[in-house]
């Protein structure tokens, strides 16, 4: 029963995920390109610091900028070590890339398998303290919605059934419905990618981009908002 | 209050206005909440209908939809702007967060502008917009001093100042708008004096011949504010309150430029002189108008370069934008007289006396000139040269904290109170370990909120001035340059 369930979820669910989450970042990419140019063609000032901008972007991917801040330092660090974890594990585990070369003939660099089993455990570890961190600290306590909490949580699901699908005799439970719940787990995340805030892993790179655009303002923008706003002849 | 609108409609999308609820507040209930800040005689009744259309026409022919929607996405609510957030770290209110504060408009977009957003309120049938949430984004995003410290603390570029000034823009389209900053604005670009101070020009003139003679007195020698003069590299525009109450940095800003030989190289247009431009704070309209109006003086006097005097938002306002509205490399250079100065000092053509000064002396980045990194070490070298005792403040440049008057909430007389007592809270901190007895601050806002902050936090003995007033004092102007 369960070997059926785990075809599915290895084959045609894993694909479906991954489809869907590619579909879903090529729409964010695409519209957000759109409108970057189309923002860029109707400013009044073209001369845009590009390079600037994509480095002040890249520059929070190092940890030094989060050394550098005098609050809340351990956090950031852990996210950014949560990081680190969240895409090496999954994109450079031997495990996967197998699956990748069974099933396309691509193949790839892959993580020791000790490198790959401690940072699982330091990825977990740095969810748990990214959810203490959040829960202690009352301003982003306050700030946090549904997603902020049930993303954290939802993540350490196929790491912790990665680790015990790699090492079974780790695991208390049945090793084929762990493997199956990592499967499930990893594909509803991928879903997730493009309806979430991980929407950010590819807005993220064009972000302050965007904001340099919009600080450039088309001419005469103002006079056409209080004209389509039947403003025209009102003073200030 | 007859709920009457002053407007016809705009097209918008029925979707957009998808789940509106029916106004909760009668309009009486909302003049009282508006409160002293905002105009209240131009605010009608049915404002979550009202906001929309104006947030749709804004979205329709501005650059923001790009950067709002890329906004509503993104955000991790990691709470790292809270840490910079001045205002935050007095109150320790959660609504004042940066990232909460622009969490309001965002969801608005996200409920009203998104695909997404229309689907989901129609199945969950939740109205957002309420008059309740846009009194409380008026209150909010009016209280932000727009500093823009949070931006260099978002891990994902959300510039925070980007979503106050937007919504700041939405507001004032549907009339709500601090009702200092509307007066302002409406006599520098409507009324007969054409300053936001409505001073007539002939009292302008009064000063400036009161100023020549001052500086004749002080110094011995013959210093002009040249007026309306065509064919000049520099036409100068200061903060007109600087004409009122900050004559010692015009003196100084003449001395300067007297000594610098470029005293037959600038000039004062009569018709237009003001360089505040409140458009910064809260509106792309005001702001446009402002610039467009110091590019049409420059151009009748045939100035190739724009001066603008010891301001922070005038020069920001300046230079990020006077390119947008000059026709892009054929608008002129604008360049701050701190720049200037500086300039004129290094290649030698001004002489300052070391330790003319020998009180301690610190300096106050405004945010305009430092957040970006724009104008930090140029003022520091300057003072250094004629100041004994030069300490610096923690933390400073791109990181210095606000006035707390920033984002024009220093024009506020009524909320003197929250200045002083709220934002401007760590400032006085921020002075008063320095131990210093003059404040350096090279911008009017700046040193007016200073000024109160000191007052108000008992550090009367501390005396705040232009970075053009200490060089006044310190400058040498026998028989150097002049208008020879």
């Amino acid at each position: 029963m369960l070997e059926h369930w785990i075809a599915l979820a290895r084959g045609p669910f894993l694909r479906l995920a991954l489809l869907a989450m590619a579909l879903g970042l090529l729409r964010q990419v695409a519209l957000q390109v759109w409108e970057i140019s189309w923002a860029f063609h109707r400013a009044g000032d073209q001369v845009v610091p590009w390079g600037l901008a994509i480095r002040r972007n890249l520059e929070w991917l190092l940890p030094w900028r989060y050394l550098q801040r005098r609050e809340r330092r351990a956090y950031n660090f852990t996210s950014f070590v949560f990081h680190v974890g969240v895409i090496a594990v999954p994109v450079f585990f031997a495990g996967h890339v197998a699956i990748w070369r069974q099933e396309s003939g691509i193949g790839w660099w892959t993580l020791p398998p000790a490198v790959a089993d401690w940072l699982s455990v330091l990825t977990v570890a740095a969810l748990v303290g990214l959810l203490a961190g959040r829960a202690a600290n009352a301003s982003s306590r306050g700030l946090s919605r549904f997603e902020d909490w049930a993303l954290p949580v939802l993540c350490i699901v196929p790491f912790v059934t990665g680790l015990w699908t790699a090492h079974p005799l780790w695991s208390p439970f049945d090793a084929q419905a762990v493997y199956l719940v990592h499967l499930l787990s990893a594909e509803l995340l991928l879903i997730l990618v493009p309806f979430s805030k991980l929407v950010h892993m590819v807005l993220f790179w064009v972000s302050q981009t965007s904001t340099e655009l919009g600080w450039r303002f088309p001419p005469g923008s103002g006079e056409r908002v209080r004209l389509s706003l039947g403003k025209q002849s009102e003073g200030v | 209050m007859e709920m009457e609108r002053t407007s016809t409609l705009p097209e918008v999308p029925e979707e957009i206005l998808a789940g509106l609820c029916p106004p909760r507040l009668t309009p009486e209930k909302i003049q009282e909440r508006l409160s002293y800040i905002i105009e209240k005689d131009r605010v009608a009744g049915d404002l979550p209908r009202r906001f929309l259309e104006a947030f749709a026409a804004v979205l329709q022919h501005t650059n923001y939809r790009q950067v709002i929607d890329s906004y509503a996405r993104i955000p991790a609510r990691c709470s790292n702007c809270a840490c910079a957030c001045q205002i935050y770290q007095q109150t320790k209110a959660p609504e004042d967060v940066p990232c909460y504060r622009s969490s309001l408009l965002l969801d608005v977009y996200r409920r009203h502008f998104t695909l997404r957003g229309i689907v989901e309120g129609h199945l969950k049938d939740t109205p957002l917009l309420t008059d309740d949430l846009i009194l409380e984004m008026a209150e909010t995003y009016y209280h932000c001093t727009a500093c823009r410290r949070c931006t260099l603390e978002c891990p994902l570029g959300i510039d925070h100042g980007l979503v106050t000034h937007l919504a700041r823009y939405v507001l004032s389209e549907i009339g709500l708008v601090p009702r200092a900053l509307v007066i302002s604005t409406r006599a520098q670009l409507e009324g007969p004096a054409r300053n936001t101070s409505a001073i007539p020009w002939p009292a302008i003139a009064d000063t400036l011949e009161f100023l020549e003679e001052e500086i004749a007195d002080d110094k011995g020698v013959p210093v002009k504010f040249p007026v309306d003069q065509e064919g000049r590299e520099y036409i100068f525009f200061a903060p007109v309150s600087d004409y009122l109450m900050e004559a010692e940095t015009l003196m100084g800003i003449a001395a300067v430029l007297h000594a610098g030989g470029l005293g037959d190289a600038w000039t004062i247009s009569s018709e237009f002189l003001d360089g505040i431009n409140y458009g910064l704070f809260y509106s792309d309209w005001i702001l446009e108008r402002c610039l467009r109006e110091e590019l049409a003086q420059a151009k009748r006097l045939g100035a190739r370069k724009i001066l603008i005097g010891e301001c922070g938002h005038a020069s920001r306002s300046a230079k990020a934008f006077i390119r947008t509205f000059g026709g892009g490399d054929e608008a002129p250079p604008v360049v701050n007289i701190l720049e200037l100065t500086h300039r004129l000092w290094k290649e030698g053509r001004i002489r300052l006396r070391p330790d003319t000064i020998t009180d301690r002396v610190t300096y106050h980045d405004p945010c305009n000139l430092a957040r970006t990194g724009w104008i930090i070490d140029r003022p520091r070298e300057l003072l250094r040269a004629f100041c004994a005792d030069f300490v610096e403040m923690e933390p400073r440049g791109p990181w210095n904290l606000c006035c707390g008057g920033g984002g024009g909430t220093v024009s506020i007389d009524e909320i003197r109170p929250y200045r002083t007592g709220v934002t401007g809270v760590k400032k006085a901190e921020q002075i008063r370990a320095t131990g210093a007895r003059y404040v350096v601050a090279p911008c009017a806002n700046c040193k007016k909120q200073l000024r109160e902050v000191c007052e108000d936090n008992g550090l009367s003995d501390v005396e705040v001035v232009g970075l053009h007033d200490l060089i006044y004092k310190a400058i040498e102007l026998d028989g150097g340059g002049g208008d020879a």
